[in-house]
């Protein structure tokens, strides 16, 4: 307790022993590391200090200083230098074989090679404005962390894990944010291996659920998500070929939810080809399996692209047919939104037919659920429709008397 | 071979005044002399049989021109002529060194390593990366005999080397891993052992593809690291790789060879030499012992296996073991229903057995010596 002199060096205090001060001098010399201070706080537990012990234990301290110095500096010397000196695609390869993850290691390696390859084939592409995978530590890591695990996996026989791993990696490089065309090609890959290892292993994930048809489900996002960019770009061969595919795989995974969308999505894009008697047959399937599903919004949005179908053949009748049912749906469910839009879709039918006053009947419950919900845009939209039908309708009927 | 030494003692008077002569192999005070080139020294008989039969009887007369300062020497087209000599006796010295490290004469092989680095520093100059190979040589063959802190000196000069050329290609950084990696397997030290096969490993991929028999070799020398950690699943799935690489790359010699034995025209004969054929043959060997000691024991592994060291000994020209392994090959691969290996492996028995009743005389089946390039097919050859 007479030691504690806190006017030449730093005081360190001891909770856990006695709450004993010390004055440790040598703390203040050049070169000591919080890695040094985190070392002596932690040992001072072990060390009972007492005014007769202090010479000793200051000894002790010094010597534990040294060391550590010593070995951070070893540490410095090999580990650090390497990851400082060689290129980051080295240490993480480096890193996966020592670890004993080859299959890992080679799978990487081919797709930074064909990443490296795609580049080098295409100079001056969009391609090489991006950052090469190989650069990416981010992503780099996270597909070592997977794969390893997946490997690790394979070798004590878990299957399932090592497709829960897999699958991750696909969901990964499909991600909103992360849509690169070519990890999407990865994403896909990885997910079709798991559909085949998946396929005679018949394991069940954590929810019991078979790992094949969510790996089958993984797959269906992937190819929808990879039709998107041809179907902006007018590119519908490739788009329906990917969303055929993507059809089939929703199919497979058994789940009548994504069937349904897949189906949808499928006559969508017909619809755009222009191919409207195919687009029809994929709605119609899309509208029985919302239908046995119950899945009103799903029911409601194949009827509305129906609709469309059926006004483009110039097919009025049944196009007021599926609009009509629409409507029924939304307001059985209480889709508000969905409603309105319907109304409003049906007075313009009647408008375009010459209708005028079942025009006006329906822009006004499309204008009365759009103030009930508040939806401005709507509202407005309803709004100019109701006037112009008001005003046909009167210009009509004195014509008619 | 069997022409001898001939040896005398050196007579001071005969030399110049001033500057002691040297032992050729240990730089210490030499006593004796080579009595064909005269220019040879060494400090006892033991020093100067053993490089004669290393080295010496091979380059003792190419010597005399290098050695022998002349007028013609001094001049510009002198010199020139005089870098083809020893750019000449480099390649001579690496050679032999190599052939005696492959025929496994490890004491045989250090005089020849030792004068080929000695050569190639007074050609290249003593800094420069392509100095490399050579230590990598002398030290392969110190290896050999165990001289575990010579290895690690010299190799630290090598790794130095490579150090201060970060441009330097990636087969002489996997070369050096390796070596670097065989010394700390021998030292002990199992996590320095690894990083450096890994290292090795990453190279040769990168110089060779993934595919290649060099990578395999990487990846068998880490399964045996692994093996002695104790992690005997990562061996097992290394083998398992190294096996599927050998057997691609095997099938695929075996094919052309069959092709060049139908057309005697094409007179490609691709094989392994005495060494990395002993190479290939124990690293299969040791593969094949593992996956029959394994309690596992998984036949196609073992099939996979022992039709590679069927090919081998097949190219090899040795029927009796390609029959042997075939067979060893043909039962397993009947453990498992449908196995693609089955076919295969009962094609090349039929071959072999066909060969055996009726013996083709000259159908090249019979091992031929080979140019050395041959052998270490994806192997990188330095010439400095």
């Amino acid at each position: 307790m007479s030691e504690s002199d806190s006017s030449s060096g730093y005081v360190i205090e001891l909770k856990e022993e006695k709450q004993v001060r010390v004055v440790l001098e040598w703390i203040q010399e050049p070169g000591t590391s919080a890695q040094c201070w985190n070392a002596a706080r932690a040992s001072f537990s072990m060390v009972t200090v007492t005014p007769l012990g202090h010479r000793k234990f200051r000894f002790q301290l010094r010597r534990m200083k040294e060391s550590v110095l010593e070995e951070s500096a070893q540490v410095a010397s090999k580990e650090d230098i390497s990851q400082f000196r060689n290129s980051l695609k080295q240490n993480i390869c480096v890193q996966m074989l020592q670890e004993g993850h080859h299959r890992s290691f080679s799978e990487l390696f081919s797709l930074l090679r064909s990443d490296h390859d795609r580049r080098a084939a295409e100079p001056g592409s969009a391609l090489q404005l991006d950052v090469p995978l190989e650069e990416h530590r981010e992503k780099l890591e996270t597909v070592k962390l997977h794969l390893s695990r997946a490997e690790q996996a394979e070798r004590t026989g878990s299957w399932s894990v090592v497709c829960e791993q897999r699958l991750f990696l696909g969901r990964y490089f499909s991600a909103p944010e992360d849509q690169w065309l070519r990890e999407l090609e990865e994403a896909k890959q990885q997910a079709e291996l798991c559909v085949r290892q998946a396929e005679d292993g018949g394991w069940l994930d954590l929810s019991g659920r078979p790992l094949r048809l969510r790996a089958c489900e993984a797959l269906w996002r992937i190819y929808d998500t990879l039709a998107a960019a041809p179907l902006i770009a007018a590119n519908y061969t490739e788009a329906l070929e990917l969303l055929n595919k993507g059809y089939i795989m929703a199919t497979e995974s058994e789940d009548k939810h994504f069937e349904g969308e897949a189906a949808y999505r499928l006559g969508l894009a017909y619809q755009l080809t222009g191919d409207h008697n195919t687009a029809k047959k994929f709605l119609n399937t899309c509208m029985q399996i919302c239908g046995t599903m119950q899945d009103a919004d799903g029911l409601g949005k194949a009827y509305k692209a129906m609709a469309k179908s059926m006004e483009s053949e110039g097919n009025t009748d049944e196009t007021v047919h599926c609009l009509e049912k629409l409507v029924d749906i939304t307001r059985s469910t209480g889709q508000q939104d969905n409603l309105a839009d319907a109304c409003l879709c049906l007075g313009n039918i009647y408008y375009n037919t010459h209708q005028y006053s079942r025009a006006c009947e329906f822009f006004l419950q499309g204008f009365e659920v759009a103030c009930g919900i508040g939806n401005v845009d709507l509202l407005q939209k309803a709004q100019v429709l109701l006037g112009c039908a008001r005003a046909d309708v009167k210009s009509a009927s004195p014509a008619a008397q | 071979m069997d022409e001898q030494p001939r040896v005398s003692r050196i007579l001071p008077l005969a030399f110049p005044r001033g500057g002691d002569k040297l032992c050729e192999l240990c730089q210490e005070r030499a006593h004796l002399q080579c009595d064909r080139c005269r220019l040879t020294f060494y400090c006892n008989a033991e020093h100067q049989q053993a490089d004669w039969v290393g080295i010496h009887q091979r380059i003792c007369q190419l010597l005399v021109p290098i050695r022998t300062p002349t007028a013609f020497s001094l001049q510009r087209d002198g010199q020139i002529e005089m870098q083809l000599k020893k750019a000449e006796l480099i390649e001579i010295c690496r050679s032999v060194a190599r052939r005696k490290l492959s025929e496994r004469k490890h004491q045989e092989a250090v005089p020849a390593a030792q004068f080929y680095l000695r050569c190639s520093i007074d050609v290249l100059g003593p800094s420069t990366v392509q100095l490399v190979p050579s230590h990598l040589l002398l030290a392969e063959a110190n290896m050999g005999l165990g001289n575990l802190s010579l290895v690690a000196e010299i190799l630290s000069q090598a790794e130095w080397l490579v150090l201060k050329s970060p441009g330097c290609g990636h087969a002489v950084r996997q070369q050096l891993h390796r070596s670097l990696g065989h010394l700390h397997t021998a030292t002990g030290d199992l996590e320095a052992a690894l990083l450096n096969f890994a290292n090795d490993v990453y190279f040769a991929s990168e110089e060779f593809g993934l595919e290649s028999t060099v990578t395999s070799d990487g990846y068998f020398l880490m399964a045996d690291v692994f093996a002695k950690q104790g992690k005997i699943s990562i061996t097992r799935s290394l083998y398992s790789t190294v096996a599927h690489i050998w057997h691609h790359h095997l099938s695929k010699l075996l094919k052309t060879h069959i092709e060049s034995v139908q057309n005697p025209d094409v007179m490609f004969e691709p094989s392994y030499d005495q060494g990395r054929q002993a190479e290939v043959d124990e690293v299969l060997g040791t593969m094949l012992e593992f996956e029959q000691d394994d309690s596992r024991k998984d036949p196609a592994q073992v099939a996979l296996v022992a039709h590679c060291l069927a090919m081998l000994w097949f190219l090899k020209g040795d029927n009796l073991k390609a029959l042997g392994f075939g067979s060893v090959a043909l039962q397993a691969s009947q453990l498992i229903p449908n196995h693609d290996l089955t076919e295969a492996v009962q094609g090349l028995l039929q071959l072999v057995q066909s060969l055996q009743t009726e013996p083709h005389p000259g159908s090249g089946l019979s091992a031929q010596p080979s140019p050395e390039d041959v052998l270490h097919q994806d192997s990188p050859s330095f010439q400095p």
